[in-house]
């Protein structure tokens, strides 16, 4: 631990502390452009000169002591900027000190004369930090009268990034993420002194997954959203902490929406999860939830054709025509994409139905070791955990399958997933006396179903899941579900209540309880215990291996998917 | 093109970038997009990092250029001998209409319509003291008149005028052999003139005793900064693990600075000594010469040097049975002011735009060129290390004064009857010597104004300014005196003393004919043109003061002008990365405070209020071009508040 003083007060920090951090942590905040905590420092915004000082070394190189016992300190004439060096023992900081208020004036005076003023069309505007600190830094007048430097506007960087160069204040906090975190390193500045431009070489464009970080670290407008752009105001979007739920990572989010419609989606600093980033295909994976098709009514079937009905008709309907089949003639397809809350609840409705058959769909695509799990259900982890069944998730699904396949099932099960990507027919599907659906968009199988009850999607609820890695999460409500579609975990509950059980279930947070009873990781924990960065509950060097004909049996699931998805593609 | 790449460690192909954009550039003509994403995959880089090179160093044209060339140094000693006029002589002889940076192009290069001529405004080709100067194609041409363009394009030998013998008060030590009859750049001259006979010394004595040498000797970076060498090069370890680099700051670029142009180009083999013995007191295995892209032939000539060197052992895998091996490579800029600052270098070096690094923690001596340990020292620095082992540490120091040992160059333009450069013991000749003695005195009629004395970043000092030094008396007491410029010393404290700094010795003489806001609007272009863009001050400020002085010389200076000019420097100095902040502010905070006079003459308009928007609504509505409606409802703002219903 080194002693510092910082504006006349002495702290204490741990060695390799950044000074600029220390300044933080002591409530003396250093406006900075260029300093990114997850970057290397080049110091090229000179906005965190501050005062420094190192103890005044008296005879035998010990440092002089003043009355108060303290060190005294030799005041450094020139400022000094504080995002590249570590504390040190003695050392001595002024933040607010007249030569350091003049040289934020400057800095502040020199980035604005070349840029366009153009806040009021300007993306950025409410969480710009060029608007911010001038606010606070700066002077409201201008003294320049020359013309301004001309750079290219509106420039097209990638599939998702839009570039303003006229903004950019050449921070380059773009490039260096791109080069150190996405190891992809496509941008650079091109000319020379105040001509000085951001822009990627035409024949390698910004395309990587990870493009989007660069305009939330961006501090001005300069790199903007080609998604976002345009279409609302940051200041009236209300924020909301949740998880991404595209991967096994569940990367930490702000959603961001309006009136019931999400207009992005942007990282939540988490170092055990995301660090300050999150990939551009968990990011933009919100769409669906407005889709044309989505499911808004509870539906059941009326000869050759569903119908809307309310939900009391609709659940006892499937209660009825589930409970018409035995247990041993019944299957439930679960989804890796419910929370342990859903999956805890469809646990206990397969007891009461006396269903032995039930697994969870697995999905697995390429990862990139960056952020993108292979895994791309959300909650594996939860299902391993709550479904307690001896084989991995998703190993008993092809089984699942086959028994439809052969006649052998009666009634069927569906929660968020489409029973057609595993293989089985659309007429295998009409001949089954029970098929509940519970879903958030209407497909082909849907359209078979005996009873639809439409459900919410991942920024329409409140629930938990376990990541890749065993961390336990909260998602959150950004938005109200659309129409008459319900949260899944009161279908759920309503479905078992029907079937004689589930008591006393009145809100997720009794749900919750109730895991804790029978599994022991969730004892003790509450939601709000959870916390917005989540809390680590499952140790996975623990878990035993995947069996190899799990591992098999899985591997095959997850390619009958993917020779759908391939026909699927080539039809469109 | 692999023995391009081969000079640089393997796992540093990149430095290989500007080597192969040379090679590309001398073969095509200019570097095509394809040269561009070539190179990028011949060197495993991403292609926007070449592009980012090819943009930052204007020698590269992404463009065609004629087929001759012709490069019109713009910067101040020439400007004042007339280098705008001739330009304009250019143009009109090649057909060439010409445009400038003033346009807003950054760059730019004009081509004649048939295609063999194209011209450019370049910076500062270090030789002031013989201005006005162009390059055509890749010779120089030196003490242009602006009315023999024609004969200029013509002839396309080149010739080098020499000063004669020299003058009676210089001390003659590295300039020893530059302008002599017989001199000759091969080795056989040099050989028979004693050479490499210090290097042979050298290599018998320890490593600490030749750094202790230089250390007693004092000497003092003779590039700008004045940094004791001795010390400097103490910073290395003797037992470093790293690889020890030392590379030779031949860059030169500060206007009104053109020593090394002479050792490079006439006395090649008195640097490589210079470098061998510091690669040997450094345990430097391999050492760069950074040269300049404007000496193509001081990069050939010594090219040849290091290969004359090798046959004779002197260089290579243990040179002189010593059992030390060493090699030497050329590594060319290609015009970047900035890659004179060290850490701009090492960056340039690397293969990156030349951003100069931040200190701490990237000390040279620590972390340098590939994070290893580097020495970076000035062209003349290291010829004079060849000679403090030939007479001695001791005895060097008693050259010059102390705390100022040895010798320096000093080079002289601008205003005064015979420019040219000058080798005196540090501190033991005037500046009214200098001017009037050696440099032959002003012209015909003409009063000195001002005097620039260190190269042009350094302050400016007004002939009638009275200077407090302090000077030390035989007795060893000091007793400040006040004196005028003509007597202050040539030396790296006195001129310091005086406000200003003695920097790369490159004196600029202005005599009253001169206007300060012409003069100034000169040199910021300068800095505007050069500033590498790396860190907000310099960036904008050099290119706003530009702005501002161009706008005070075509008559539109407001009153606040002078003022904006020096906070503009205030807020430069002292808050940028490196020294450039320092180098592009001085001249305006020393030029406004200076000639406040001047510079209220031409800062006379009122300051203009904010632009305002062309109607104000309410003209607006009072021409009816707003239709306006009473208010329909009362919002009932204040009753929803009163009735606390929001």
């Amino acid at each position: 631990m080194f002693n510092v003083q910082i504006d006349g007060v002495w702290h204490r920090f741990p060695k390799g502390t950044r000074l600029i951090e220390a300044c933080e942590q002591a409530g003396s905040y250093v406006p900075r452009y260029c300093y990114h905590k997850k970057l290397s420092s080049p110091g090229n915004c000179r906005m965190c000169l501050i005062e420094m000082g190192m103890p005044k070394m008296g005879p035998e190189r010990k440092p002089e002591l003043g009355l108060d016992g303290k060190p005294v300190i030799n005041w450094m004439p020139r400022p000094q900027i504080s995002c590249a060096q570590d504390v040190s023992e003695g050392m001595g900081v002024r933040t607010s000190s007249p030569l350091v208020k003049e040289c934020q004036r400057g800095v502040m005076e020199f980035l604005l004369i070349n840029h366009p003023l153009d806040c009021p069309i300007c993306d950025q505007a409410g969480e710009c930090r060029l608007q911010e600190f001038s606010v606070e830094y700066g002077t409201s007048e201008s003294r320049f009268l020359e013309n301004k430097v001309k750079k290219p506007k509106n420039v097209v960087l990638g599939p998702r990034v839009t570039l303003d160069d006229e903004r950019c204040i050449l921070c380059s906090r773009c490039i260096r993420f791109c080069q150190e975190i996405a190891k992809d390193d496509v941008l650079g500045f091109v000319d020379r002194g105040s001509y000085t431009e951001l822009t990627a070489h035409p024949g390698k464009r910004l395309e990587n997954n990870y493009s989007l970080n660069t305009v939330d670290i961006c501090p001005v407008g300069a790199l903007t959203s080609t998604d976002f752009r345009f279409k609302m105001r940051v200041w009236f979007l209300k924020e909301t902490k949740s998880i991404c739920t595209s991967c096994a990572t569940g990367c930490n989010t702000i959603i961001g929406a309006r009136e019931d419609v999400i207009y992005r989606q942007t990282p939540r600093e988490n170092d055990h999860v995301n660090s300050c980033w999150m990939c551009d295909y968990g990011r933009l994976n919100f769409y669906y939830l407005e889709a044309e098709n989505r499911l808004i009514e509870p539906q059941v079937r009326v000869g050759n054709k569903l119908a809307a009905t309310d939900w009391k008709t609709a659940i006892d309907r499937a209660v009825l025509q589930l409970t018409q089949v035995g247990g041993s003639e019944i299957a439930i397809i679960a989804s890796g994409r419910m929370t342990n809350e859903e999956l805890w609840l469809t646990l206990q409705l397969a007891e009461s139905l006396g269903v032995k058959l039930i697994d969870i769909v697995p999905r697995r695509e390429p990862g990139d070791h960056i952020l993108l799990s292979e895994d791309r259900n959300p909650n594996t982890n939860g299902a391993r955990l709550i479904l307690k069944s001896t084989a991995e998730p998703g190993a008993n699904l092809l089984a699942i399958a086959e028994a439809v396949k052969s006649g052998q099932i009666k009634g069927l099960a569906v929660l968020g997933e489409n029973p057609m990507h595993l293989g089985i027919s659309i007429d295998q599907l009409s001949q089954l006396s029970a098929f509940v659906v519970m879903d958030i968009l209407s497909s082909e199988a849907t359209e078979k179903a005996t009873v639809v009850l439409p459900a919410c999607g991942f920024a329409e609820k409140r629930g938990s899941m376990i990541n890749g890695k065993g961390r336990l999460q909260r998602l959150n409500r950004a938005v109200r579900p659309p129409g008459n579609a319900r949260d899944d975990w009161e279908i759920l509950r309503d479905l078992l209540q029907a079937v004689g059980g589930g008591d006393s279930l009145l809100s997720i947070d009794d749900v919750f309880r109730r895991i804790g009873e029978t599994v022991p990781q969730f004892t003790g924990l509450t939601f709000s215990k959870i916390g917005d960065l989540g809390v680590h509950i499952l140790q996975m060097e623990e878990l035993p291996p995947t069996h190899p004909s799990d591992e098999e049996k899985i591997e095959l699931a997850v390619a009958i998917q993917a020779r759908r998805r391939a026909v699927r593609s080539r039809q469109t | 093109m692999e023995e391009a790449i081969g000079r640089y460690p393997a796992d540093r192909r990149r430095s290989g970038a500007m080597p192969l954009l040379h090679l590309w550039q001398e073969h095509f003509g200019f570097i095509s997009d394809e040269g561009v994403q070539w190179i990028a995959a011949k060197l495993g880089l991403q292609p926007i990092n070449i592009l980012e090179l090819v943009t930052f160093y204007p020698m590269f044209r992404r463009e065609r250029a004629g087929k001759t060339h012709i490069r019109v140094c713009r910067t101040l000693s020439c400007a004042m001998t007339g280098s705008y006029q001739l330009m304009e002589n250019f143009c009109a002889a090649t057909g060439i209409e010409h445009r400038h940076q003033n346009d807003g192009i950054h760059n730019p290069i004009s081509v004649s319509a048939d295609g063999n001529y194209s011209i450019e405004f370049v910076e500062c080709l270090a030789s002031c003291g013989t201005a006005p100067i162009c390059m055509i194609g890749e010779d120089l041409r030196e003490n242009v008149r602006a009315e023999s363009v024609v004969e200029l394009l013509r002839n396309q030998t080149s010739h080098i005028k020499h000063q004669t013998s020299p003058h009676p008060l210089e001390h003659r030590l590295i300039f020893k052999n530059i302008g002599r009859d017989d001199w000759k750049v091969e080795i056989d001259t040099y050989l028979h003139d004693g050479g490499y006979e210090q290097l042979r010394k050298a290599v018998t004595m320890s490593r600490t005793e030749i750094v202790n040498e230089v250390k007693t000797s004092g000497l003092r970076g003779r590039g700008g900064a004045g940094f004791p060498c001795g010390v400097k090069w103490s910073f290395i370890k003797p037992d470093e693990k790293k690889p020890v680099y030392l590379i030779c700051n031949a860059d030169e670029s500060e206007p009104g600075t053109f020593k090394d142009r002479y050792i490079i180009h006439e006395d090649p083999h008195q640097l490589l000594e210079g470098i061998l013995i510091s690669c040997f007191a450094l345990n430097a295995r391999t050492a760069y010469i950074y040269i300049r892209g404007e000496f193509p032939e001081g990069a050939k000539i010594l090219e040849r040097a290091i290969e004359e060197a090798r046959e004779h052992n002197l260089l290579g895998k243990n040179i002189l049975g010593s059992g030390f091996d060493v090699e030497v490579y050329i590594h060319r800029g290609a015009g970047a002011y900035i890659c004179g600052e060290e850490t701009g270098l090492i960056e340039s070096l690397e293969g990156k735009r030349a951003y100069p690094r931040i200190k701490p923690p990237y000390f040279p001596a620590v972390l340098g060129l590939y994070m290893c340990p580097t020495i970076v020292n000035n062209v003349e620095t290291l010829c004079h290390v060849k000679h403090i082992i030939a007479m001695g540490g001791a005895n060097y120091a008693r050259l010059g004064r102390q705390n100022n040992t040895g010798t320096r160059i000093v080079c002289v333009s601008g205003d005064v009857q015979q420019p040219g450069y000058f080798e005196i013991e540090v501190g033991a000749v005037t500046m009214g010597q200098l001017i009037y003695e050696m440099a032959g005195g002003l012209k015909p009629g003409r009063q000195l104004k001002a005097v620039i004395p260190g190269g042009s970043s350094a302050k400016v000092l007004r002939a009638d300014e009275r200077f407090k030094l302090k000077q030390k008396q035989p007795d060893g007491s000091t007793i400040e005196g006040e004196i005028s410029i003509d007597e202050i010393p040539m030396d790296f404290d006195s001129l310091t003393a005086a406000g200003s700094m003695a920097g790369s010795g490159g004196v600029i003489v202005l005599d009253d004919s001169r206007d300060m806001v012409w003069t100034l609007n000169n040199i910021n272009e300068f800095y505007a043109h050069e500033s590498c863009g790396q860190c907000t001050p310099c960036r904008e400020g050099s290119l706003w003061m530009q702005k501002i002085t161009d706008r005070m010389l075509r008559g539109g200076g407001v009153t606040e002008d002078p003022k904006t000019l020096k906070t503009i420097g205030d807020n430069i100095a002292g808050r940028t990365i490196c020294a450039f902040g320092e180098a592009c502010a001085w001249p305006t905070q020393s030029f406004v405070q200076k000639f406040q006079e001047e510079f209220a003459k031409r800062a006379t308009k009122p300051v203009p209020p904010p632009l305002p928007p062309e109607y104000t609504p309410e003209e607006l509505i009072e021409e009816e071009q707003i239709p306006t409606a009473p208010m329909a409802h009362d919002p009932g703002w204040e009753k929803a508040g009163a009735a606390g219903t929001i």
